[in-house]
């Protein structure tokens, strides 16, 4: 919108972010654990005159200034420059916001990579004392870097009363910035011993190696001790809506299985085959420990992004950059003000084109097209034009983790046309926006534009047909900002008799209920599984079923039609469940 | 519809990043000649048989890294500080040409590895490690390439229609009339400044290995003379290149810019004078001084090219300088802690040399 989409469909930017941060993510922990464990292990080592270790921990040290400061160094700048190419918005507003945070941070990533040459390169040269004091300076340095950034991806999740002030440390020392970094430092010290495995499996002297290994694996199970509860306080200290997001979202209850799992095995490995039996380990022990480790913090690190949906910065802009301060702006004509795109006049010639535009701007920053991750084809397969219109004006509300569609009702149509039309190839039906009120698209279209139709039906109640059909034709009087009602006789007498009540009864047709279905269940699950689940259930099984739809799945909602229209519904699906209308 | 995007509020007035800017972005350029400069030597000396000039390769090998590492701490507040200032500019150039943007990382991941892999094998592997090395260099110059068409799209919201025929970012700015020119000036640059830090870097080894540091020295001051020469002429090229209104920006139309200018060409001048009677503090200082008036020239460059499209950053109403000072109180202990590392260093050198 205010900046151009990089477009790779099948790819998405989700997936990009992902093969980067993950890995940054796991060897920035490292670089701040990693410096702990070098230090206290070299003063161990000194302490205890124990030569062996000390060149353990200088050849740790070697691997360690590899891993850490070359592939974290340039995979943190690669984070950079990720989220400046597929949240170019967002990342401005967080350069701009914590400018001298992120300048400040910068100042110890300098320090870090000075003193971790300097306690490489001068490891046997350099006096004991001033060595390990190197050392130190190395983790304070990785630690307050942590402390940093902490605070700032805090702020993206919670923003707590920046949202209100902004106020530099109000976004800083935000509500989950003390939990999240006291969890962060621990998985960090955890990923630290995880790291040391790999050093330890290679040591020659099998005494040396259980010694080491046993050394290591405490270490884990002492950081495993914190990270627990401190994770759990992180948790805790969520906002009301992010646990929400955390308890229905589908992916993040998978997550959560996952982590748990995840967790379980690591300790059990940790304990068993490195700790209570050092000599199984080897360097398969070392990656399977590590693969455990990976799947925990991704597991942890997939639950804080989902969590912050439908938000990239919670409460400030939607996961696709849109400010939420321009959303009622935007509602006018999202692709009029779209700097960015190649349609900004939206009509009936080029709905698709219009959609396609819209797809890239409000759904592409979480859906591919034809990718691996959150595929918009499949997720559209189901839906008919009507069924996805209607879906549009409420997904925010069926499923909190998504932003509103934003934009007008023809936009919302192009939207809908593309996803519908363009990408399954079904039959588009530019209907009445109102189900065929002719009186309903007009107040829709001709009055809504300046305020909301309440307005108009408030204005109304208690009136007569006469005197409604009098004041349309004079709105001049008043509202001098108005124009007289100028259209056709048969459309003056639909809007009337909306506004009356007279249209309802006159007009309203016989409820489908495989209307109903396509539109209201489609979106999320095929057909074919209402008629499996009714297909040896009698109609008042199917309708009690469809009362009672949150039993099933806590995800749905209840059926909250008419006695008629769940009639209507149960009999469809029964007919269908039967093999059809015979 | 203006494609410059809406930019958003400053926290506090423009001129500190400016200040900020201009302060950093030469630290960040010499260290990247630094590590080209030493690069192309090393790569030289150790095509050249003799055992002094494989010492010196070695040396420089080891060096490397190093200098890898701190040209891409130093790139970090330049590149932050001109988001805060020219975001809505680079952000919408990056994206047009997002594949290649974004293969800075993996390529920049290959050379880091490259070099360490050149310096910690260096005598086993020989002379196989002559081709490391010449890849490391080619995709060095390549990140160059990619930064230079960035750095020229951003300045031109005219040819970011490119875009639309190009929204997968594949897309580099070749159109552009300076860019050749100004990427040669650039990498000419890094030749000569590199060479001149060689030179620079020769003296640590003065006890260490005198005949490495010898032929450090002399290599790196002659190939900064004849580089810096070669700049000259590059440089002319990529001022006639500029578009004419740009140009005359140092011919008078800003009284500033033009005493710039001035002031720029007798450093050159100087430079080559020391540089010529080997008198390498100064011909170092005057280097340092003309990298800083180069940048300042850029910058009216860059005004020039933005006249027209820059939208002007409203500043936040409520100022709050507290966390400028979070930085200042930083920066000013991480000095003093890299102050003291550094010194216990050479210290501890001086002990085993």
């Amino acid at each position: 919108m205010n900046y151009p989409v990089w477009f790779l469909p099948e790819i998405g930017g989700g997936m990009l972010m992902a093969i980067i941060a993950i890995t940054h993510v796991f060897v920035s922990h490292i670089a701040v654990g990693g410096g702990l464990y070098l230090v206290l292990t070299e003063m161990k080592a000194r302490r205890e005159n124990d030569f062996q270790m000390l060149e353990f921990v200088k050849k740790h040290s070697k691997f360690f200034m590899l891993v850490s400061m070359v592939y974290g160094g340039v995979t943190g700048v690669g984070i950079w420059f990720t989220i400046g190419l597929i949240q170019p918005d967002a990342t401005s507003e967080l350069i701009h916001t914590f400018v001298f945070g992120w300048a400040a941070e910068w100042v110890w990533f300098l320090v870090e990579i000075v003193a971790l040459l300097v306690y490489y390169y001068k490891f046997n040269s350099m006096d004991e004392r001033n060595h390990i004091r190197v050392g130190w300076i190395y983790f304070a340095a990785a630690w307050l870097s942590l402390f940093l950034i902490n605070g700032i991806i805090g702020f993206m999740l919670t923003p707590g009363e920046w949202i209100n002030n902004h106020n530099f440390w109000s976004g800083f020392f935000n509500p989950t910035f003390w939990p999240s970094l006291w969890f962060r430092f621990a998985i960090a010290t955890l990923l630290a011993g995880v790291f040391a495995f790999f050093t330890t499996a290679f040591i020659d002297s099998k005494a040396f190696r259980h010694k080491m290994t046993r050394y290591t694996s405490l270490w884990c199970l002492i950081s495993t001790a914190v990270v627990i509860p401190t994770g759990y306080w992180y948790l805790k200290a969520l906002p009301p809506m992010a646990q929400e997001i955390v308890s229905v979202s589908p992916t993040i209850a998978n997550s959560i299985k996952v982590g748990a799992f995840s967790t379980a095995l690591f300790i059990i490995l940790v304990t068993i085959c490195t700790f209570w039996k050092p000599k199984l380990h080897n360097l398969i022990t070392a990656c399977v420990v590590s693969l455990c480790a990976i799947s925990m913090m991704g597991s942890f690190e997939w639950i804080r992004e989902a969590g912050r949906r439908p938000y990239v910065i919670s409460q400030q802009r939607y996961s696709n950059g849109i400010p939420l301060s321009r959303v009622a702006e935007l509602n006018n004509g999202f692709l009029a003000q779209s700097k960015w795109s190649t349609v900004t006049e939206v009509d009936d010639t080029n709905l698709e084109q219009a959609g396609a535009e819209l797809f890239k701007f409000q759904c592409y920053a979480c859906h591919t097209l034809d990718g691996v991750n959150n595929d918009i084809r499949i997720r559209t397969a189901n839906s008919t034009f009507n069924g996805m219109v209607k879906y549009l004006g409420v997904m925010h509300e069926k499923r909190p983790f998504m932003p509103p569609f934003i934009g007008s009702d023809i936009e919302k149509q192009a939207l809908a046309a593309y996803l519908v039309g363009t990408l399954h190839g079904k039959e588009i039906t530019l209907a009445p926006t109102a189900g065929g009120n002719i009186g309903q698209q007009i107040l829709d279209d001709e009055c809504t534009m300046c305020h909301g139709s309440d307005l108009v039906v408030d204005w109304a109640d208690g009136m007569s047909v006469a005197d409604v059909t009098q004041g349309l034709l004079t709105l001049s009087e008043i509202d001098s900002s108005m124009e007289d009602f100028s259209g056709s006789a048969e459309q003056l007498n639909a809007l009337v008799a909306l506004l009356t009540g007279t249209a309802v009864a006159n007009s309203e047709p016989a409820f489908d209920g495989g209307g109903f279905l396509s539109d209201d269940c489609a979106m999320c699950h095929g057909l074919d599984l209402v008629y499996e689940w009714a297909s040896d259930l009698t109609q008042e099984q199917v309708a009690d079923g469809l009362r009672n739809l949150s039993q099933i799945d806590s995800s749905m909602e209840d059926f909250s039609g008419t006695d008629v229209e769940l009639e209507a519904v149960s009999t469809f699906i029964v007919t269908e469940a039967k093999g059809g209308t015979q | 519809m203006s494609l410059v995007p809406t930019p958003d509020q400053l926290p506090m007035a423009r001129g500190y990043f400016d200040a900020l800017l201009l302060l950093t972005f030469p630290l960040h350029l010499l260290f990247m000649n630094a590590m080209i400069g030493s690069a192309v030597i090393a790569l030289w000396s150790h095509w050249r048989k003799d055992p002094v000039s494989e010492r010196l390769a070695y040396e420089l090998a080891k060096a490397l890294p190093l200098l890898i590492a701190f040209t891409i701490n130093f790139g970090i507040p330049p590149l932050l500080f001109a988001q805060v200032i020219f975001g809505h500019y680079i952000y919408s150039s990056s994206v047009i040409i997002g594949v290649f943007w974004l293969m800075v990382i993996p390529v920049l991941l290959v050379v880091y590895f490259g070099a360490y892999l050149y310096d910690f094998k260096f005598w086993s592997m020989g002379r196989k490690g002559l081709p490391i090395l010449a890849i490391v260099i080619a995709l060095m110059a390549s990140i160059g390439f990619i930064f230079t068409n960035n750095m020229t799209l951003m300045l031109d919201p005219e040819a970011w229609k490119a875009y639309f025929n190009h929204s997968g970012g594949a897309y580099l700015n070749l159109k552009e009339a300076t860019l050749y020119p100004r990427y040669i000036h650039m990498m000419i640059g890094a030749c000569a400044v590199g060479s001149l830090s060689v030179a620079c870097l020769s003296r640590l080894w003065t006890k260490k290995d005198p005949e490495v540091a010898q032929r450090g020295l002399s290599i790196g001051m002659r190939l900064f003379f004849v580089t810096t020469c070669a700049q000259l002429i590059a440089g002319i090229w990529f001022l006639l290149s500029l578009p004419a209104d740009i140009m005359k920006i140092f011919m008078g139309r800003s009284p500033l810019a033009s005493a710039i200018f001035i002031l720029a060409l007798v450093a050159v001048i100087a430079v080559l004078v020391t540089a010529w009677q080997k008198k390498l503090l100064l011909c170092s200082i005057l280097t340092v001084v003309l990298v800083y008036l180069m940048t300042f020239m850029r910058a009216f460059v860059r005004e020039g090219y933005l006249a027209k499209t820059y939208v002007t950053q409203a500043v936040e109403t409520n100022q709050d300088y507290t966390p400028l000072g979070l930085f200042v109180v930083t920066l000013v202990i991480g000095i003093a802690l890299v102050a003291w590392m550094v010194k216990v260093t050479l210290n501890c050198d001086e002990r085993t040399s």
